[in-house]
């Protein structure tokens, strides 16, 4: 099981956003993607998880070409992401939005569906408490609209949602960019333990570093829509390389 | 009193109809934000299809089951074939095509079954049932039991089941369940079958009532006040209003209308207030939208400037 991306490529009109990415992740590692500001992570992460198509390149998981699959189809197949700026449902609970991510869970048989339809959804909706919306603090708002909730809650519900589908790929966008920094340490003790529990593998953007070189086991450091570099987090910290495109040339 | 009850359960009855056909009609709009006129055109082409299946000599349960799923299917084939290639054109011109399917519609029935009354084969036993001084024909209580049913079997499906929640999320912000992967236009495919088929049987319910006729189509037209009572993006409000409405006409037509009469015979010229009952809807319609457009159960729109 494993996620090949070779030479992914993306313009939008003369701008090359993404140029010539490769990428590999095998659960269950953690897999930072850092760069600075327009680098194309998010851009790239979008390329695979089925938002963009690129203009070039493939994406195979398990050997199937991903590129040019609807989001939904990705999910059948156990990927999953989550989102930038997380998404607004008016009238949903956050049980209900969890439940959606666990409905669509890829490992599901026609028959488990057809079943489901007719089951009382009360021992899901406790299962899906305990495993996840304790750990993420999202108990107690359990039934509350999303919409009224804080962003570090949003956030937290957004990740709830792409767990409850049981994935094997997880692709976070900046899961932990506008919380403080003591929710988003929490926030990578879950991504931690998911991956213990699950055994996924996880690519995610991130812009605090802290929390990167913490969480992650490779980082793979983009520029200009390019890898620059790729190594452990002790290897990225003493690079010249990016401590040049982070903090310019020394003059 | 007892009159009173007799006028209110068939209103019941009949307001539980409308309460089905404009479930449809909120369904749709909440998928796909279209209006869709044609809903009547559905009860009145779902109620003709009965009719033809039960004289090709099915069953009356088979011929309704068969209907609602031809129904449901001419739901699917109306969105994939007429709305999708609209998907990006203006609402209004949507809500055209709609209307232009209700005659095309009635067109059809017209050019095949002529444009009489026909008697409507009984489904359920003649005779009625007496509780409490109250007498309610079978098909009273069949047609108001059976509607009923549905809506509220309807309104739990939306709410507790996978497929309902998924309905739900479409509804409520389309792009965003596509971005987490729902396939959403599948669920507006559904929508519309559910929506198609249930008019089907509220047709069909609605022709043992009062026969089979083009008049069937109007139904759609009764709808509106309901859905605008009701709110237009709420279903449980669709079922309320529903209710109201149909107790609301019973009252009318047994009560409000002959006292009206009397009153007007003895002190004027004038011998009949014609059919009020059918009036009462669309008054409804007006008063309400001037009161509160937003209807009973609505949510106020709000827009940030």
């Amino acid at each position: 099981m494993s996620l090949t991306a070779r030479s992914v490529t993306i313009h939008f009109g003369g701008l090359v956003a993404v140029d010539a990415m490769d990428l590999d992740a095998i659960p269950p590692e953690i897999i930072g993607l850092i760069g600075p500001n327009g680098a194309g992570k998010t851009t790239f992460l979008n390329c695979i998880s089925g938002i963009y198509r690129p203009t070039g390149g493939s994406v195979l998981w398990n050997g199937e070409e991903l590129v040019g699959q609807a989001p939904h189809v990705l999910l059948g197949r156990g990927i999953a992401r989550t989102f930038q700026s997380i998404t607004s449902l008016h009238d949903l609970s956050v049980l209900d939005v969890v439940k959606l991510g666990a409905d669509m869970r890829g490992d599901l048989s026609v028959g488990d569906r057809m079943r489901s339809l007719f089951l009382s959804e009360k021992a899901l909706d406790e299962e899906l408490t305990e495993m996840l919306l304790r750990p993420l603090r999202l108990a107690d708002v359990a039934h509350t609209p999303i919409q009224t909730l804080s962003y570090g809650h949003r956030k937290a519900v957004d990740l709830a949602r792409a767990l409850a589908a049981h994935p094997m790929l997880l692709l976070l966008d900046e899961p932990v960019a506008g919380l403080t920094s003591q929710e988003g340490m929490a926030m990578a003790g879950v991504i931690r333990s998911v991956r213990d529990r699950f055994g996924c593998a996880v690519v995610m953007v991130e812009h605090k570093m802290d929390v990167v070189m913490d969480t992650c086991e490779r980082i793979v450091v983009m520029a200009a829509g390019a890898k620059i570099f790729a190594g452990s987090p002790a290897e990225v910290q003493s690079s010249a390389e990016v401590r040049r495109v982070y903090l310019g040339e020394p003059s | 009193m007892t009159y009173a009850l007799q006028l209110a359960v068939a209103g019941i009855a009949v307001g539980s109809v409308y309460a089905l056909i404009a479930l449809g009609i909120v369904l749709i709009y909440k998928c796909s934000g279209v209006v869709n006129f044609a809903q009547g055109a559905y009860a009145m082409v779902g109620a003709y299809l009965t009719y033809a299946l039960i004289n090709l000599g099915l069953s009356a349960v088979i011929a309704v089951i068969v209907s609602m799923a031809i129904m449901a299917g001419l739901g699917i084939l109306t969105e994939r074939l007429i709305l999708r290639p609209m998907l990006k054109a203006p609402v209004v011109a949507v809500m055209m095509v709609t209307l232009g399917l209700l005659i095309l519609s009635q067109a059809i029935c017209l050019a095949v079954w002529g444009p009489d009354q026909i008697a409507f084969p009984a489904l359920f036993p003649a005779g009625a049932l007496e509780i409490a001084g109250i007498f309610m024909t079978y098909n009273y209580v069949a047609t108001g039991f059976l509607s009923a049913l549905l809506c509220v079997t309807f309104l739990a499906f939306y709410r507790f089941t996978p497929i309902g929640l998924m309905q739900r999320c479409a509804a409520d912000n389309s792009r965003a369940a596509l971005a987490i992967g729902i396939h959403v236009s599948n669920q507006v495919s559904i929508a519309w079958a559910m929506s198609a088929a249930l008019a089907g049987l509220g047709g069909t319910l609605l022709a043992t009532l009062n026969g089979l006729s083009l008049g069937l189509a109007d139904i759609g037209l009764i709808a509106f006040p309901v859905i605008v009572l009701g709110g237009l993006s709420s279903l449980g409000g669709a079922f309320v209003a529903g209710l109201v409405l149909g107790v609301l006409q019973s009252f009318t037509d047994g009560w409000l209308t002959p006292s009206l009469e009397d009153f007007l015979r003895a002190h004027t010229r004038v011998y009949s207030v014609g059919a009020l009952q059918q009036v009462v809807p669309y008054a409804l319609l007006v008063l309400m939208l001037l009161v509160r457009p937003e209807g009973l159960f609505g949510r106020r729109g709000t827009e940030r400037v």
